[in-house]
């Protein structure tokens, strides 16, 4: 029992040396240098404004969450459907790769301000956004799961005479779902952070906005922890992700 | 150029022509409201010489908070990934704090970095973040790729693990770093940009956001189209290096 | 009719188009039957165009000039009909199905119901029973070339194709399932075309050996391998054995195409 517990600690301590050393660092910095609080409280005042009042960051944290996940499953969808088309026909696949490409090698999220404008200060124009932001990913590693086949399955397929519709639902499809998975952990986190920043920008409910309010009210205390909880949520989609992408990979491969 | 692939180039091209009509078209015809202006109402907002000093003094601005936080970022990841590479131990810990800092949201991190460093800096400190992330977990994969049998005759011929990184894994590891000089160009222009939304003095990000708030169209699409060709243009460039690197390294 | 062959391979040649625009001719005039019920090993180098015989026979590639038939008619037909069975080196089986229901695809693909027991009873003759459920990563190679055999032959297939099967297992577990599959052969004696470059593997399993040239493609040996079935290991220790594996060696080596 006592030997498990100092495997688990020594475990966590390996793994989160560096990440203690950094908040102890700001502590103690803040602590010597006195600073007030409203310039920069320390990680143990900030803790104490959480712990302090936990609920009030519940509801902004749950609706940030919500719009993140709508979000990133309108994106996928979309993303995925716009790459069977594009797998269907070779025109509109070689019209759509390179708008593709460009449009992940662009700072999509500078585009935030114009879709704003575009649809309004609402919370569908922050689903919106994360769904543009998730869009271009799913398209782009969905396309490209679609043409990753099994080595000679394509070839066994013809042998066998199955039909394109067969050869789609039961080899093509299939074989998109890793790199379906692995786009949806590499986007998940990025969901949680776009519909932050898109909040921030609009003044939407959740914990953009709740940060935004709290830094211009000077109450660093609650907007470090306001983002301390968006690094958490933005965390656990990540989590999330990767245990649904673990889960799949071994069913599938 | 064979002939598959000069038609998918063609095809391509026509692609992006159609796209440049539909803005075009939606713009003209305010299929999407009045927000959408056409692209070339934006091309000759962006070419009025009376706006040229405007562009020159953000662009300059944003691209040098870009610059610096590529070189920075970049160069600090790889002395990262070199040093969790080398000493065993501490990796686990550097790949968690890199996580934790790349978790956590930049609108978050701004007003953090306002207050230890100052407004100006934080532009190029969030972007050098994004890209040193980038740099980090893609050397640290790639430090990792050389073949069993390699690392084998290096051991048997006695190499140092210094001289061993330095010949056999480092150069195992140019394909992964030439792909994060790509993939990190766009993650340089995002930082700098939301750096900028938080009171920096100048930039093209403080131009979209007053840009956003008060309705000036031409000048938010023109900012953002400046950003969107810069961003693309330093990105073709890297997937240029990073092919030739990946022909040279086969 | 017996004299009607099973395949039939009339003045075949298939020149490739490379990227750069130049030609690449890899089999020349090639002119081969195969009757029906034969087992017919295609021997040659590595590069010689045999490989390609063989997807040229599974309607994968279409001949420049010449035409292939399998019985009287279009390969891609048989095809479309579901009437042929392959196998290739890669096993190319479905990483997300086991091997039940990867040996159970082939009904699928016909639009036919899947025959439980028959599938049951195909895994059991390749000798994969107890592993209905289990993925091909869980299985080691020369088991998951049992998978791909069984199912090649689930549907009865009038012709067997088979591209190196066991090209990429080592030398005793090939041994193992040249005897396999010379066991569960003589038991359906289907119509087969085998390609390899292994001597002892194609006069073990085939009733006559073909012999090609390096590129362009040209037979040039035609050799019955007169062993009764079915055959045990100990053929494999006969002096006549030993004799044709010497011939088929010298054809193999250049001069030997150039007496």
């Amino acid at each position: 029992m006592t030997s498990a517990i100092f495997e688990l600690s020594s475990r966590v301590a390996q793994r989160y040396w560096a990440v203690a050393l950094v908040v102890a660092g700001w502590q103690i910095w803040v602590s010597a240098a006195g600073l007030s609080s409203i310039v920069l409280p320390g990680p143990l005042a900030v803790l104490t404004d959480f712990v302090g009042d936990p609920l009030s960051y519940a509801e902004p944290a749950g609706r940030t969450f919500a719009v993140a996940v709508v979000g990133l499953l309108f994106g996928f969808v979309l993303g995925s459907a716009l790459a069977v088309l594009s797998w269907s026909s070779r025109l509109l696949n070689g019209l759509l790769t390179p708008l593709g490409l460009i449009f992940t090698s662009i700072p999509v999220v500078t585009l935030i301000p114009i879709i704003a404008r575009l649809l309004g200060y609402d919370v569908r124009t922050v689903v919106a956004i994360v769904a543009l932001i998730c869009f271009f990913p799913a398209f782009v590693y969905v396309g490209s799961g679609l043409r990753a086949l099994p080595p000679g399955s394509d070839d066994l397929f013809r042998v066998f005479g199955g039909s394109r519709r067969q050869c789609f639902l039961r080899l093509v499809l299939p074989s998109s779902i890793p790199n379906l998975m692995l786009a949806f952990r590499l986007t998940a986190p990025e969901a949680v952070l776009a519909a932050v920043v898109a909040e921030f920008l609009m003044g939407t409910d959740g914990l953009g906005h709740m940060f935004r309010k709290a830094a211009g009210e000077f109450d660093t205390e609650r907007a470090l922890a306001t983002s301390l909880i968006a690094t958490i949520t933005s965390v656990a989609c990540f989590g999330l992700a990767l245990a649904a992408e673990r889960r799949v990979l071994r069913r599938w491969t | 150029m064979t002939s598959a692939r000069s038609q998918s180039f063609v095809l391509g091209l026509i692609g992006v022509v159609l796209f440049l009509i539909a803005w075009e078209v939606i713009g003209t015809y305010r299929l999407a409201g009045l927000t959408w202006p056409p692209l070339s109402t934006v091309l000759v907002f962006l070419t009025t010489p009376a706006k040229l000093p405007l562009f020159e003094r953000a662009t300059a601005a944003s691209f040098a908070s870009v610059g610096i936080g590529y070189v920075c970022g970049g160069a600090g990841g790889l002395v990262l990934a070199l040093v969790s590479h080398l000493i065993a131990p501490v990796r686990p810990g550097l790949d968690r704090l890199v996580a934790v800092i790349h978790a956590i949201p930049s609108i978050a991190l701004a007003p953090l970095l306002i207050v230890l460093a100052s407004a100006d800096a934080t532009p190029p400190v969030i972007s050098g973040l994004g890209v040193g992330y980038v740099f980090y977990v893609a050397a640290t994969s790639g430090l990792a790729t050389a073949g069993a049998a390699h690392r084998d005759l290096f051991v048997v011929l006695g190499a140092s693990r210094l001289s061993t990184a330095l010949r056999l894994d480092l150069p195992s590891a140019l394909p992964a770093i030439a792909s994060a000089m790509k993939l990190s160009v766009p993650i340089a222009f995002i930082g700098a940009i939301i750096g900028e939304w938080f009171g920096a003095s100048r930039g093209l990000g403080l131009l979209i956001v007053s840009a956003m708030q008060n309705f000036q169209i031409p000048l938010l699409w023109s900012a953002v189209l400046i950003t969107a060709v810069a961003s693309l243009s330093m990105f073709a460039l890297f997937s240029l290096l990073e092919r030739l690197v990946q022909e040279r390294m086969r | 009719m017996p004299d009607t062959p099973a395949i039939r391979i009339d003045r075949v040649s298939k020149t490739f188009r490379l990227g750069d625009g130049r030609e690449l001719t890899a089999l020349t005039d090639i002119d081969l039957s195969i009757a029906p019920g034969e087992f017919v090993a295609l021997l040659g180098p590595s590069g010689c165009g045999k490989s390609t015989i063989l997807r040229l026979v599974a309607a994968l590639e279409e001949a420049t000039a010449g035409r292939i038939t399998i019985e009287g008619r279009a390969p891609a037909e048989l095809c479309q009909s579901h009437r042929l069975g392959v196998a290739f080196q890669d096993h190319a089986l479905l990483p997300w199905l086991d091997i039940e229901a990867n040996v159970s695809l082939p009904f699928h693909l016909a639009g036919r119901s899947v025959d439980g027991a028959r599938v049951k009873d195909m895994i059991a003759l390749v000798g994969l029973a107890g592993f209905e459920k289990a993925r091909p990563k869980q299985l080691s190679g020369g088991m998951r070339q049992r998978a791909s055999i069984a199912r090649a032959l689930i549907l009865e297939p009038e012709v067997l194709l088979l591209d190196e099967p066991f090209g990429a297992l080592d030398a005793v577990t090939r041994r193992q399932m040249n005897v396999e599959l010379q066991r569960i052969w003589s038991r359906h004696r289907i119509t087969t075309l085998l390609v390899t470059h292994s001597v002892d593997e194609a006069l073990f399993l085939a009733d006559r050996v073909v012999v090609m040239s390096g590129r362009p493609g040209r037979v040039i040996l035609d050799l019955p391998a007169p062993f009764a079935r079915p055959r045990a290991p100990a053929v494999m220790r006969e002096p006549v054995f030993h004799d044709l594996v010497d011939r088929l060696t010298e054809a193999l080596e250049p001069e030997g195409a150039h007496p």
